[in-house]
């Protein structure tokens, strides 16, 4: 599936029709105006509807039609792509940028992820072994996304780090990046959590078990999601407590 | 509107060969007719002829279609016509959708006739999961006043002023300084007719006597809100507070000459400004036979990289009138690169060079030195230290931006360059436009500018202005971004990401707000709210996800 | 009427019908556009030419109040000032605008290669044509001068494959006559043809070009699709020297700065470098005239991040090796001696020169030309011609680049509807 801005890339793709450069047919275009219109979970969205691989294209850097939308594109997908790493789906998303008169890198960009694709064949999401898993983890992934948490740092990146005055000062960029990161993975786990235990109360060390990180690291993000609502105590066993996602929290 | 209530058509496009001789657009045909809320279906051999554009009208009458799809070329260049199509039968042409099945399907599978049927039925089949949720769209209107603001006396903010004046509009024109004329007041002569300043200047009689312009002298901005068509400014004159309505603003705002204080042991006396050598030039007190010109100085520097971009016609032409009025004087240009583009500034400085003018190319990291007497340069083309013997040195230093830029920019909402110099739209094609609609620049407030480059802008500043300014009401595109008040938690996330400033927060509610009539529909803001409280109309979040879900099915 | 629809006509006529005024817009060639088609790319922001160009083209050709007359030219003009009438000269394009829809099967079944104009002539192109892909409108046009059925009443293949019969051989030209009360100039330039400098080789030597022949081997949608190589044998050059004023600021030729090239060598020599970052490029310069905003830091770019090498310094004369490699021989400054540098291609920066029919349109419109034969436009109010009611934008005054015509474009604009709103 490709995300096309109107003005750059979707322009084209048109040239490299006008120019009849053939290229495979496996892409399916959804036009936007721009690429910065691109919420990062619709690429969720697609992978968890056993979508291949995702291309977001937009005019090239200085280029936007609408003078900042493809910087925006730029560090939502940045993110996106973090997060899609920790659940090895970034191989299947690729941001790039197509002029209206590159109807031939347009072509190229296409062959060459197609193909690129098709070396790592199917999603795993549609084997019947990985999809469980599959579904759990691009759930949690898209709950971060959608996270007021994240929206909201991903949001301000540019305003916070580049330009100058806001709040009286600038964050570096490096120690934004180290924020940013944070969030990214500490919500990830956190979203994880409260998908394992959205049906069955479980424990912290079960949790932990089958998540695959350190009982101690569960707790503490059993305390912050306490805090925030989403998941309560459940009932407590032989004096260990199970936990449950609370619906709607 | 219900489910049962969606009636959709779908018109798909033979385009003679280019599309029907490639995919089975019979079978497309039959495809999009087994879609859910499909009413209609047919092929027509070039839909957008006159004999489809018929038939597209016939049938949302006959079939009473409310969602109509048109499978062919580019939404690029057809779009258009299919909307006023779609109006012209009474539909709102938003409910209209189009699937590029040509351009990006036909002309790019043509080895792949079946392949590619498969990828347009799947382009047709998201198409109408789509304009299942189409909703119809209404282009607001707004009403406009007529009458500009101009802010800036000088000779760019006069000639906006009296072009628009012209034109019929009202002008409000304001000047922070008791006299109008700006920097030309300070000038003896101008480049390249060597006419004195006080001729181009004969302009403020035909400002202060026109009837549509309203002058403010020695008055200051307080406040500008609003947006295009509808400002308000409040500005001060004489500590009495007057409120100004217009549709338009236009900063004419110039910019300073550089005060080479620190630089070369400038002194006013054996080492003077340009600026103090019109003054010297005008009263006719030069009295100095061998007089040294220095250019560049405060800028091409670490601390000002740009060039000027005037300063070497203004002091090739004090050089000329110098010469002119002295022949025996002996004058030396010390530049770096003379900036005489075109073809009337290339003339003049090779009539200097006539003349006797010397000019030496210094370099940045040798630069002249002023002792008593002399003034020492090395000469890159002739490799070897120079002594130029003087009695007078006459520094250029360039434009610089004026201090209060940064406030006035604040208040209107629009960027400053680093150089606090105003930034353009587009440096290429929107020269004289902000992003903001409604608010333009010209003259030297956008970059240093000499007079027939300020008078240009100016009229180009108008010109822009009177698309606005001559509308009774703006009709703005529907396809817009409305914030769903009730979800919205005042972070502001959206009013710093929006390009345009077309959103701005309700103090009342504490909720952002989109003014649709500046709104583009970029839709960066929808993708950012953190709180997912912005719908963006048209391209909503729900009708490309049914996009998607509809190409990806179930899994 | 709007004369010339190239960037500066363009933005005129957009600016005049948004203002609610009705335009005439005359172009000579088959569609509107102009040399900023012809561009990969424009400095000091490296924005793609025909990306932002575009949507302007469409705008045009669809604007309710503006009414474009496409092949055709300006024959007579009387009257004065809120009153002229102008006869235009219509050619024939031998193909239905209405029905046209530009899909191309009759390029593909013509049989006769022509010299491609706006290429360059690096390739060839069709005797029915359209001169570029997005070019507007988007349909084709029959060369009379190369079509058989014109040279040798033989052919008629396109006739035959259009499927919706928009080819008619029996159009004719014909003369319109339009009442108007201002005409806006915006006539474009002509680029200097350096093979009269016989010691710049050009045309005696297959790797020295000029700069608009490179920007077309540098284009994406160019012959050789941006990827650059030498047009005489396909090898991928590394090495490139840009000499600049060729033409201009010479007594002999055209005494005046042509203004754009310093800005747009850099340019060509910045995408080229992006294209393949092993090419290192030269400019050779007199003075660097960087004044625009932004131009400054612009040449400094491409000094750090562009392997660009400024020599000052004039080309006393260029030779070529044995494998075609043309050598520069310039004096270098810094050391008084004479130099040779080897390149693989030599671009010469070509200047800006009035069109070719300026005097003719000028005696037409009955206003002045300057003494290059720009038309002439008053000292400090470069809209106005010498006639009222006329104005002038763009480069048919003086060379200028692409900010400077859109300003003198909306500038004409504005004193057009001044005198509009008057009559």
């Amino acid at each position: 599936m490709g995300f096309l801005c109107n003005w750059c890339s979707y322009a084209g793709a048109d040239l490299a029709g006008v120019s009849r450069i053939q290229y495979p047919t496996n892409i399916r275009i959804i036009r936007v105006m721009c690429s910065g219109r691109v919420d990062p979970t619709f690429v969720v969205d697609a992978f968890l509807h056993g979508i291949d691989g995702v291309l977001v294209l937009g005019c090239h850097l200085g280029d936007c039609h609408y003078i900042t939308g493809n910087y925006e594109a730029e560090i939502k997908m940045s993110s996106l792509s973090k997060l899609l790493n920790i659940v090895k789906f970034s191989d299947r998303m690729q941001l790039d940028w197509v002029s209206a008169a590159e109807g031939n890198r347009f072509a190229q960009i296409v062959s060459e992820f197609t193909k690129h694709i098709q070396e790592l064949g199917p999603s795993p999401i549609k084997e019947n072994k990985t999809k469980t898993q599959c579904i759990d983890d691009l759930e949690a992934v898209k709950s971060v996304l959608e996270s007021s948490r994240l929206r909201g740092l991903i949001a301000r990146q540019r305003d916070l780090v580049t330009e100058k005055n806001v709040y009286g000062n600038q964050i570096p960029a490096e120690k934004f990046e180290n924020l940013l990161n944070d969030a990214i993975y500490n919500e990830f786990v956190r979203h994880k959590i409260v998908i394992k235990i959205k049906e069955i109360g479980k424990s912290v060390p079960d949790i932990a078990n089958e998540i695959g990180i350190k009982a101690k690291e569960v707790l503490e993000h059993i305390v912050v999601l306490r805090s925030r609502g989403l998941v309560d105590v459940h009932e407590i066993n032989e004096e260990i407590p199970t936990f449950i996602s609370i619906r709607g929290g | 509107m219900s489910s049962e209530d969606i009636r959709i058509g779908v018109f798909i496009c033979h385009c003679g060969t280019n599309i029907g001789g490639v995919l089975d657009v019979p079978s497309l045909t039959d495809y999009a007719r087994s879609l859910p809320n499909v009413t209609y279906s047919a092929d027509n051999l070039y839909t957008c002829s006159e004999v489809g554009l018929t038939e597209i009208k016939e049938n949302i009458k006959e079939h009473e279609l409310n969602r109509v799809i048109v499978a062919s070329c580019s939404p690029r260049t057809h779009e258009p016509l299919f909307r006023a199509i779609c109006q012209e039968a009474g539909l709102n042409p938003y409910l209209f959708e189009m699937v590029n099945i040509r351009d990006q399907d036909s002309w790019v599978h043509m080895k792949e006739p079946e392949k590619g049927t498969d990828k347009a039925r799947d382009l047709i089949r998201m198409s109408v999961y789509k304009a299942a949720l189409l909703e119809p769209l209404e282009r607001v209107k707004v009403a406009v006043t007529h009458s500009a603001f101009i802010i800036g006396g000088g000779i760019a903010g006069m000639t906006a002023a009296l072009n628009l004046g012209n034109q019929g509009f009202k002008i409000f024109l304001i000047e922070k300084e008791p006299e109008l004329g700006g920097l030309l007041n300070s000038l003896n002569k101008v480049f390249p007719s060597n006419e004195d300043a006080s001729k181009l200047l004969e302009i403020i009689d035909m400002i202060e006597s026109h009837d549509n312009i309203k002058l403010y002298k020695s008055s200051v901005i307080e406040n500008i809100t609003g947006f295009v068509g509808n400002y308000n400014v409040v500005i001060k004159q004489n500590k009495k507070t007057i409120n100004i309505d217009a549709g338009v603003i236009i900063v004419a705002t110039g910019a300073i000459p550089l005060s080479p204080e620190g630089y070369f042991g400038y002194d006013k006396k054996k080492i003077i400004s340009q600026l103090d050598l019109e003054r010297l030039l005008k009263d006719d007190q030069v009295k100095a036979n061998n007089i040294t010109m220095i250019l560049c100085v405060g800028c091409r520097n670490e601390e000002r990289r740009y060039c000027s971009n005037i300063c070497c016609m203004s002091a090739i032409k004090n050089a000329m009138l110098l010469i002119e009025k002295n022949p025996n004087t002996h004058i030396t240009i010390l530049f770096r690169d003379i900036q005489a583009a075109g073809t009337d500034y290339e003339k003049y400085y090779r009539r200097a060079r006539e003349m006797g003018i010397l000019f030496i190319k210094y370099l940045p990291e040798k630069p002249p030195i002023i002792k008593k007497d002399l003034v020492d340069v090395y000469s890159d083309l002739l490799n070897q230290d120079i002594k130029i013997p003087q009695d007078l040195v006459v520094l250029s230093t360039p434009l610089i931006a004026n201090e209060d830029s940064e406030v006035l920019a604040k208040m209107l909402k629009v960027p400053l360059e680093e150089n606090n110099f105003f930034l353009e739209a587009h440096v290429k094609l929107r020269p004289v436009d902000f992003a903001t609609d409604g608010v333009y620049v010209c003259g030297s407030a956008h970059w240093p500018a000499d007079i027939a480059e300020s008078t240009s802008q100016a009229n180009a500043a108008a010109s822009r202005a009177s698309i606005i300014l001559w509308k009774d009401q703006l009709e703005v595109e529907g396809s817009t971004a409305e914030v769903k008040t009730e979800l919205c938690i005042g972070c502001e996330a959206c009013i710093r990401i929006c390009p345009y400033s077309a959103i701005t927060k309700d103090e009342e509610t504490d909720t952002a707000i989109v003014n649709k009539v500046v709104c583009k529909g970029c839709g960066l803001c929808g993708a950012s709210c953190p709180k997912n409280a912005i719908i963006i109309h048209h391209f909503t979040s729900d009708q490309i996800r049914a996009e998607i879900f509809t190409y990806g099915g179930e899994i | 009427m709007v004369i010339g629809a190239g960037i500066a006509g363009i933005q005129a006529s957009l600016d005049l019908a948004e203002r609610g005024i009705k335009v005439e817009l005359v172009e000579k060639n088959a569609c509107i556009g102009g040399r900023m088609a012809q561009l990969d790319k424009t400095f000091p922001t490296n924005d793609c030419s025909i990306c932002i160009l575009a949507p302007k083209l469409a705008e045009c050709s669809r604007h309710p109040n503006i009414t474009l007359h496409t092949l055709s030219e300006v024959r007579y003009v009387e009257g004065s000032v809120g009153n002229f009438t102008a006869k235009v000269l219509k050619h024939a394009r031998y193909v239905k605008e209405d029905v046209c829809i530009n899909c191309g099967t009759c390029v593909e079944k013509c049989p006769m290669r022509v010299e491609d104009d706006f290429d360059m002539q690096l390739r060839k192109r069709r005797a029915i044509y359209i001169d570029y892909v997005q070019g507007v409108p988007a349909i084709m046009t029959i060369d009379k001068e190369k079509c058989l059925w014109f040279t040798k009443s033989a052919c008629r293949i396109c006739e035959k494959v259009c499927e919706r019969e928009a080819i008619d051989f029996e159009q004719q030209d014909t003369e319109i006559e339009l009442n108007v009360a201002s005409i806006i100039a915006a006539t474009g330039y002509d680029v200097f043809d350096p093979t009269p400098i016989i010691y710049l080789g050009y045309g005696r030597f297959p790797n020295v070009v000029t700069s608009l022949e490179f920007e077309r081997l540098i284009s994406a949608s160019g012959p050789v699709g941006g990827h650059l190589i030498r047009p005489f044998d396909k090898k991928e050059p590394e090495n490139l020297a840009f000499i600049n004023c060729v033409g201009s600021r010479d007594i002999k030729n055209n005494p005046y700065c042509s203004s754009c090239c310093c800005m747009y060598t850099t340019k060509e020599a910045m995408i080229a470098y992006e294209h393949n970052n092993k090419i290192q490029s030269s400019i050779f310069y007199i003075d660097l005239r960087a004044g625009g905003k932004g131009f400054r830091d612009y040449i400094q770019r491409g000094r750090n991040d562009y392997a660009i090498t400024y020599i000052n310094g004039k080309v006393a004369k260029i030779l070529q090796d044995e494998q075609k490699n043309p050598i520069v021989v310039y004096e270098d400054t810094d050391t008084f001696e004479v130099k040779k540098l080897k390149f693989d291609i030599v671009v010469l920066a070509t200047s800006m020169v009035p069109k070719k029919d300026a005097v003719r349109l000028s005696e037409i419109l009955g206003i002045s030309v300057d003494e290059y034969n720009f038309l002439k436009s008053m000292a400090y109010h470069p809209q106005k011609s010498s006639k009222e009611g006329i104005f002038l934008c763009g480069a048919c005054r003086a060379p200028m680049d692409i900010p400077n015509s859109v300003v003198d474009a909306s500038g004409a604009a504005a004193k057009a509807a001044e005198i509009v709103m008057r009559v």
